[in-house]
């Protein structure tokens, strides 16, 4: 007997059987039930209402209020994980992300690419009637990005759509030079530039502006199809890391988030940057209210040509058909439905594919484009790069230089 | 507690945790980095392909001299402010000496990008720096926007308060006695600084350092919120290729790297310093 065993045997003996717990049962109970604690909320049958809705999307979107309805209407808990850039959120995708998440947001072709690589699943546009009041060129009959072109079924729900244009301190900079994409390489502003830290838009941007240098933007392409940013030559790569070599030393820092660029706008500090006009608007909505006196403007498309994007709702292939499903396709009804699409414009500064004009004043309706949604055809959609290795070390010698 | 299991339960435990919280990761880290990946995917060919273009791509050696540069200076600029800090903590801080430690400890009750993002508005061209300058009719402070010396004061504004942290504990420990013994025995107190109490608390400042030396060689964070264009250090790089452009062979072995560069330190470290004088009692009474 070790010494702190202080029962005697007859004590022992004493004790009614069922009493009695050795370590090994304890163990074993307490085993039993962490382990039941810890799986309990994962084992629920498949077609059970879902308890929580899980979002991979842009920050800029959440809009709290609406949000905090929707939990409270279908008893859901929503869970949002933010992303920047496409491929940061098709790269979470494809590591099990599909398992991890209900919903997705993504732009351009980025939608077409997950449904072919499985892992987003249809949506049935008669369980959303917000999409009743999409505008005429996001309706499914013409803009095709989100239908499957075998079977004709949508994958995905248009939201907001927009540029990558120049948002220009007008005071400062001539409307003529803001109407190219020179203006970013311009050394006359020099240490008074800013372009986001997106290595994508940034290489497809310039890879514009060599390929209309090089006269190779209106030639035939090698692979027979007509120019896309974002399937640059050999040549051209090697143009746009020159380029932005030389555009280094013109910038006083690649900004993180539209706040921070909001910031140098307005201070001065900036006076020309590429963005999705989302600064330019809520910079004139600080002017309106007399908080900033300078004057901005913003080029849609460049006379060379430009970065379009549509951003979308999809539904991730992880998704059962049932009651997971409808869920996410009320919460995407929601999402788009005109009132919270007026609310979303309003604090994103995005222009909407839903047709909002009744709710909108004169003002509003200029500056969210809704009568310029025509001009979503003269721009180059967001798309995957051809080769990332190549467009990685492009950017890294960039950095390096 | 001296049961038959409780040994190797006590050890067992932290054995698993280590096994599979880091080697684990790091063999799966190495198995990558020989492995390849051709626009998203990954793709299982085994091959020296990304270790060759860090030995020959320019770029990436820039970003690993420039984060060496950066993670050195920082560490010795921490452990400089950190020095005359604990110690005046120790001497003069009566009663007082754990709520000054503890105030310390109190920018970690924020998050790192919560620190960063404020210290980027402290910094920045509207920030409280340059903002009164203009007020008072001074030219803004250029080097401290969206430059290197920006991610510097970043860094050492993070790592800062685990170097005070660390030389005080070593400083707590440290018995003071031996100073008066050397002062009875004619030392001036400078000498006494330096021949008893810096080479006893050695150790303690080396692992400040290193503390400060190892994530600086990492950071993410400050170089990409504070340090401009030309501020890209090798942690900024190496987290680029598992984001946006989903290179993941490649930022594997850039870990690998960086985990063997910061072995070498703490060895190199190692061999330049005799353990046995500097307060270190890890090698027991032998």
């Amino acid at each position: 007997m070790k010494p702190h065993e202080s029962h005697s045997a007859a004590a022992q003996a004493a004790a009614p059987a069922s009493s009695s717990v050795d370590r090994r049962q304890a163990l074993k109970t307490l085993a039993a039930g962490a382990l039941a604690t810890v799986t309990a909320p994962y084992i629920r049958p498949a077609s059970a209402a879902p308890t929580q809705l899980r979002a991979l999307m842009w920050e800029g979107y959440l809009l709290p209020d609406v949000i905090a309805g929707f939990e409270e209407k279908y008893k859901v808990k929503f869970a949002p994980t933010f992303f920047d850039g496409n491929s940061e959120a098709y790269n979470k995708l494809r590591v099990g992300g599909t398992k991890d998440f209900d919903l997705v947001q993504a732009d351009g072709f980025w939608p077409s690419l997950y449904f072919r690589e499985k892992l987003i699943r249809t949506v049935d546009y008669a369980k959303m009637p917000s999409t009743q009041h999409l505008f005429p060129v996001f309706k499914p009959d013409q803009y095709k990005l989100l239908t499957d072109e075998k079977t004709g079924v949508q994958f995905g729900v248009p939201f907001c759509w927009g540029s990558y244009g120049t948002t220009y301190n007008a005071d400062q900079v001539p409307a003529e030079k803001a109407a190219s994409i020179e203006v970013l390489f311009d050394p006359e502003f020099g240490g008074r530039l800013s372009t986001s830290a997106r290595f994508e838009e940034n290489i497809a941007l310039t890879g514009i502006l060599v390929a209309s240098r090089m006269g190779t933007i209106d030639k035939p392409r090698p692979d027979g199809k007509s120019f896309n940013p974002y399937v640059l030559t050999d040549a051209e790569l090697d143009g746009v890391e020159k380029l932005l070599i030389e555009q280094k030393k013109l910038l006083l820092t690649r900004y993180q988030d539209n706040a921070t660029l909001e910031q140098l706008l307005a201070s001065g500090a900036v006076v020309a940057a590429p963005e999705f006009a989302q600064v330019y608007r809520l910079l004139l909505a600080k002017k309106a209210k007399g908080e900033i006196d300078t004057t901005f403007a913003h080029t849609l498309v460049p006379k060379e040509g430009g970065l379009g994007w549509v951003d979308t709702w999809l539904v991730s292939s992880g998704v059962p058909d049932g009651a997971g499903l409808d869920v996410c396709q009320s919460f995407i009804d929601l999402m788009t439905a005109p009132e919270t699409m007026k609310k979303i414009a309003l604090a994103s500064g995005c222009s909407t594919t839903i047709d909002i004009r009744s709710l909108s004043t004169p003002e509003e309706q200029k500056l969210y484009l809704m009568d310029r949604t025509g001009e979503l055809s003269k721009m180059y959609m967001f798309d995957q790069p051809s080769s990332t290795e190549k467009w990685e070390r492009v950017w890294s010698r960039m950095q390096a230089a | 507690m001296k049961g038959r299991w409780s040994g190797p339960l006590l050890l067992g435990v932290p054995t698993a945790f280590l096994l599979a919280l880091f080697v684990l990761p790091l063999v799966s880290m190495v198995v990558l980095s020989f492995w390849r990946t051709e626009n998203y995917h990954i793709v299982q060919d085994w091959n020296l392909g990304n270790y060759l273009t860090l030995a020959t791509e320019g770029a990436y050696v820039t970003f690993l001299v420039r984060s060496l540069v950066m993670a050195s200076l920082v560490s010795v600029i921490c452990v400089v402010i950190a020095w005359p800090v604990s110690y005046a903590i120790i001497l003069y801080g009566g009663r007082y000496r754990l709520l000054f430690t503890l105030a310390f400890a109190v920018p970690f009750l924020t998050g790192e990008v919560l620190r960063v993002i404020a210290l980027q508005g402290l910094l920045g061209p509207l920030g409280l720096i340059n903002g009164v300058l203009m007020a008072l009719g001074a030219a803004p402070l250029r080097f401290i926007m969206y430059t290197n010396v920006a991610s510097a004061i970043g860094l050492v504004y993070l790592y800062l308060p685990i170097v005070v942290t660390v030389i005080y504990l070593s400083l707590l420990n440290f018995d003071a006695r031996l100073i008066d013994a050397a002062k009875i025995f004619g030392a001036s107190p400078a000498r006494a600084f330096f021949e008893i109490t810096w080479p006893l608390n050695l150790f303690g400042t080396l692992i400040g350092f290193a503390l400060c030396f190892i994530p600086c060689l990492s950071a993410t964070l400050a170089p990409r919120f504070l340090g401009g264009p030309n501020g890209t250090l090798y942690g900024m790089a190496m987290a680029q290729q598992f984001g946006e452009s989903g290179t993941w062979a490649l930022g594997a072995a850039m870990g690998v790297v960086l985990f063997l560069t910061s072995i070498l330190a703490v060895l190199a470290v190692c061999l330049k310093v005799d353990l046995r004088r500097t307060g270190f009692t890890g090698f027991g009474r032998g």
